[in-house]
């Protein structure tokens, strides 16, 4: 099972503070963990909510706002995607980050079977012709 | 440049974590989907279970602390996310302006960040993180 592990902002990466050469470091070391162990499937950071923007859907209208975002405790700093046997091992391999006063939330990715019925087989096929497609495209190095 | 959306959908937070999709709803979404395909935008896609079945770790002071899901102070969660690559930040805006969203549901726009947005010290240290990427087959 896949999940996606999503680490929140905090007022040092909302203002575009980079950590410490020693915790990049760390954090290097722990990527390459994962990796040796096929945990990490991918991997970013993002850039602070104040050079993003967000589009509100509403009343049939749609609003954008541009960042930066208030409710920082919320907003996401980076993610990894992991595979996994269970929750319990995606958690172990968390409490090994190392992380110093960060939050991070751990959420299961669905997979087309979860979807059971309400998933016509057209629609399964296409999601898996989809996911395919977009291999190849970036195997072709397209951007 | 790539971009991240985020879908924020309102109540999320408070799904149950056998939340039902509604096959209407996924099936506009999925020709979404197509259409950020076809423009060859697409980079990666996906929804996430809802927080009810997740986890939090908080690091105080360095130590994990684990919590289950729901968490009753969130006031907004995130619900899937599109990977897109596109020239600028008004184009992201204007992909997710097209999305078929309900009502009181949220996009956010987050620019990803690249080995070139870092300088001295912190591109050494994250020099080998392009490779580690395309290693499992990460798209970019």
């Amino acid at each position: 099972m896949r999940f996606m592990v999503l680490v929140k902002a905090d007022r040092q990466s909302e203002a575009g503070v980079m950590p410490s050469r020693e915790l990049l470091e760390a954090m290097g070391r722990f990527n390459e963990q994962l990796v040796q162990a096929g945990v990490m499937l991918a991997g970013e950071g993002l850039q602070p909510s104040s050079k993003g923007a967000r589009v509100r859907f509403s009343g049939g209208k749609k609003s954008v706002i541009d960042g930066p975002f208030a409710e920082t405790k919320e907003l996401v700093a980076g993610f990894w995607i992991w595979k996994v046997n269970s929750r319990d091992e995606a958690i172990e391999w968390l409490k090994r980050a190392p992380f110093e006063e960060t939050e991070v939330e751990i959420r299961q990715v669905f997979e087309v079977e979860d979807f059971g019925g309400e998933l016509t087989p057209e629609m399964r096929e296409r999601e898996e012709r989809h996911r395919a497609r977009a291999e190849e495209l970036s195997k072709a190095g397209k951007h | 440049m790539r971009f991240m959306m985020l879908m924020i959908p309102k109540g999320y937070e408070t799904a149950p974590p056998d939340v039902k999709l509604d096959a209407e709803r996924v099936k506009a979404m999925m020709k979404y989907n197509e259409s950020l395909q076809k423009a060859g935008v697409l980079l990666a896609l996906d929804g996430l279970h809802p927080p009810s079945s997740g986890a939090r770790v908080s690091f105080a002071g360095g130590k994990p602390k684990v919590m289950d899901g729901p968490f009753p102070e969130a006031k907004e969660v995130v619900g899937g996310y599109w990977m897109i690559q596109v020239r600028s930040k008004e184009e992201a805006v204007a992909w997710a302006s097209r999305c078929p969203a309900s009502d009181d549901e949220t996009i956010e726009i987050r620019r990803v960040q690249e080995l070139a947005d870092f300088s001295g010290d912190v591109r050494e240290a994250i020099a080998g993180l392009p490779e580690m990427q395309a290693g499992v087959g990460q798209k970019r």
